[in-house]
């Protein structure tokens, strides 16, 4: 690697940070051009930021990969530090019922989003604060299918995983009664479950039922949905009685009662009790790596103040956009190719109607009813499949959406939203596969940090186009039996995923079936990025799920090691 | 079906009460009691067409004091703030607000040989229509995509306009008042606090 500025003996940084702040470059240009430093003591520049005493591992990011494993690690005796980006909220007091207020949850940093297909980003597909993403998921949590898995040994596409659900289901299980997941006593689809959901579901909501009436009329299987928000309440190990869900229909701008299963209500206060140092406002800027290839140590900002940490261990749990900008941007684990490549994002068309019904689309858990009747359709002309869910809205969401696909102003405008209480939607989480042309590179423009833009390339492929327009047939039929009127669709892309995808060759995949990176030996990455395929499925639980199982593999690695 | 109307002053009246947390209190008290506004961001001019395109975007006739819409625009804009992603095809925000309210003056002109501010609102309908179909005339639309402008604008006002207490009153939305949680779930199955169209 050329242009290598050697930060201390042994420690290659390739990051070369550009001053963006004309004044501060001014003010260095200036410093630079005086002949002789000052003598004076007091005067003396600042040095690189101390180096904390080394730690077992480091974990970049809070979420639905980084939180599991976090705790798994502190709960082996390990010494362990989190790095969050966001800061730490207090639900509680600090969540207002109002979307807009809420904004602080995203990932609001500017994504260029590119292609024929550009994905929305913000409140879409991106979370920050201590929890990630988390505290703002819908709380949707079925488990993938095995032949999710298995996508190229079915069908000849896409990839298939290093392994199958058989490794996941232990995974599954020890999830749905950790987090208290709400689900039905026999779910309809997929292998049979060794236990049953902890918990009683959710009560349907006003979109369920009509769903469910639809669906009922041309004979698809209804189920009600398993979800990560509490229908009872809940003793947690490690966290107390968290309060049952108050049908406040809130989740994708924040719970504020800890019904629902984020992060900082379930594995993070369990980590933090078992020592756990997690670190929130904390930006991560550089990877530090020694001659040999391991990292070393991570380089962040916090509260506007350079920090710097040892680490035996990186965990790399950022999400499907910023664990690959991180990489890119330290030229870290890029032997494969692969770093950002294999953009995914799940087919998510949603299917919207009016209905004679009083609705209320702002009550009740947003997604309480499911079905995986599509999950591979017998007149499929597709690789994969997609299942459906009925879709609770909140205002500002849906007026913004039917703003953005109806193009409504004026007096027609206000006329469709002064239905609101009577909209329904379905929507689909459905297969994508990758392709050549979707993937995430470093643009030349900076963001207000002064780093680097991620540009995110999409287009929908054949294989997408047919599922969405499959679904959007089979949705339009159910509104129409469940007597909506005014019925249309707006197609959209759910989730990113895939950019450091995993597999058996360090040749076409940047992770191991463990998430170990092939080519650098103590860095580890956890979160959608890694992988393989979308899954027919919210991401969310299988991400959880492979979250613990990097950490035990890790741990066993480590076992071995002692011995 | 027509559209329901609902009663006016639930929102008003539910946020008075302790069926409303402080924080959504504090939030949607800000928008309603909303001080006057100068702009910062923008120079009066602009200032004004971006109010008056909003006006014919989201007309409110039935209002003494119709919801301010272009002043959160003005704020975000000089802030910086981003929503968190862009169309790579569109400039950065403060260009393509500047533009693209230059490029509707410009088609205004080219349409109707006045600046869109002194055209009848019949005129001023037909500019932004032209616009959102990327049929407006004027060398501007030749460099900015006249659809994708025209939908984040659109999209921004929306939001703007449905995160007023006032506005979500007018939708029958009465979400913000969750303190006890809702009870009655389910088509047809209202709690108390909910108002009923007529």
């Amino acid at each position: 690697m050329p242009d290598e500025e050697v930060l201390e003996e042994g420690v290659l940084n390739p990051v070369k940070p550009e001053i963006q702040d004309p004044l501060l470059r001014e003010i260095i240009d200036e410093n630079q051009s005086k002949p002789a430093a000052s003598r004076d003591p007091l005067e003396q520049a600042a040095l690189l930021p101390e180096v904390e005493e080394t730690v077992d591992c480091v974990v970049i990011g809070t979420g639905a990969g980084g939180a599991p494993l976090l705790a798994r690690l502190a709960m082996a005796g390990l010494k362990v530090v989190a790095l969050e980006a966001g800061g730490w909220h207090d639900p509680t007091k600090d969540f207002a019922t109002d979307e807009k207020a809420q904004a602080f949850l995203f990932w609001n940093d500017e994504r260029l989003s590119a292609g024929k297909d550009p994905v929305a980003f913000g409140r879409n597909n991106s979370g920050t604060g201590v929890g990630g993403s988390t505290l703002h998921y819908t709380a949707y949590t079925p488990r993938a299918q095995d032949d999710d898995f298995h996508l190229h040994r079915d069908f000849g596409a896409g990839v298939d995983w290093p392994f199958g659900y058989n490794e996941l289901e232990p995974y599954y299980e020890e999830l749905e009664h950790f987090l208290g997941i709400s689900g039905p006593e026999n779910y309809p689809w997929g292998k049979a479950r060794k236990r049953s959901y902890p918990l009683a579901p959710l009560p349907l909501n006003g979109a369920a039922q009509l769903m469910q009436r639809g669906c009922a009329e041309l004979g698809i299987r209804t189920s009600p949905a398993a979800n990560a928000a509490l229908s009872a309440r809940y003793y947690q190990e490690g966290v107390g009685w968290r309060e049952a869900c108050t049908n406040r229909g809130f989740c994708q701008a924040g719970c504020n009662n800890g019904a629902k299963a984020s992060m900082d209500v379930t594995f993070l206060p369990l980590a933090a009790a078992h020592g756990a140092d997690i670190r929130p406002n904390s930006y991560v800027t550089e990877i530090e790596r020694n001659s040999s290839g391991h990292v070393t140590g991570v380089v962040y900002t916090q509260n506007g103040i350079q920090q710097r940490i040892k680490c035996r261990n990186l965990f790399l749990c950022a999400g499907a956009i910023e664990t690959p900008r991180l990489l890119l941007l330290n030229e870290l684990a890029l032997t494969s190719g692969q770093v950002g490549r294999n953009f995914m994002a799940h087919t998510g068309i949603q299917v919207w109607g009016t209905f004679a019904e009083d609705i209320r689309p702002y009550k009740g858990i947003p997604g309480s009813l499911i079905s995986e009747d599509t999950h591979r359709p017998k007149d499929a002309d597709f690789a994969g499949g997609y299942l459906l869910q009925s879709i609770g809205v909140m205002p500002v969401t849906f007026a913004s959406q039917a703003a953005r696909a109806r193009g409504l102003w004026g007096q027609a405008g206000r006329d469709y939203m002064r239905d609101y209480n009577h909209i329904a939607g379905i929507n689909i989480l459905g297969d994508c596969l990758p392709h050549a042309d979707n993937f995430l590179e470093l643009a030349e423009e900076k963001d207000a940090r002064g780093v680097a833009k991620p540009r995110v390339h999409f287009t929908a492929q054949p294989n997408e186009q047919r599922i969405t327009a499959h679904a959007e047939k089979v949705m339009r039929q159910i509104w129409e039996a469940a007597g909506a009127t005014d019925i249309w669709a707006f197609p959209r892309y759910a989730h990113t995923i895939g950019t450091a995808r995993m597999g058996l060759s360090g040749d076409d995949a940047v992770v191991d079936a463990n998430g170990r990176a092939f080519d650098v030996p103590n860095l580890y990455i956890c979160d959608n990025s890694v992988f393989p395929s979308a899954l027919a499925v919210n991401p969310a639980l299988t991400i959880m799920a492979v979250s613990l199982r990097t950490a035990d593999k890790f741990l066993e690695k480590e076992r071995r090691r002692d011995q | 079906m027509s559209a329901p109307f609902y009663p006016e002053g639930t929102v008003r009246a539910l946020l008075a009460t302790d069926l409303v947390t402080e924080a959504t209190r504090t939030a949607l008290a800000a928008r309603l009691d909303a001080p006057l506004y100068e702009p910062q961001f923008f120079d009066g001019v602009t200032y004004e067409l971006l109010r008056a395109v909003a006006a014919r975007l989201f007309p409110q006739p039935d209002r003494e004091t119709p919801i301010e819409l272009a002043h959160a625009i003005d704020e975000r804009l000089l802030k910086g703030e981003s929503d968190g992603w862009r169309y790579e095809a569109l400039p950065p925000d403060r260009e393509a607000y500047r533009l693209g309210l230059g490029g509707i003056n410009e088609s205004a002109q080219l349409l109707f040989q006045h600046p869109f501010l002194s055209l009848s609102p019949e005129q001023q309908d037909a500019v932004l229509a032209a616009v959102q179909r990327a049929e407006a005339p004027g060398t501007t639309w030749e460099t900015l995509p006249a659809q994708l402008f025209f939908e984040e604008l659109l999209a921004e006002l929306t939001e703007n306009y449905y995160s007023h207490p006032i506005a979500q009153e007018e939708i029958g939305y009465v979400g913000m008042a969750d303190v006890p949680g809702w009870h009655h779930l389910g088509l047809n199955n209202l709690d108390p606090r909910e108002p009923e169209s007529n």
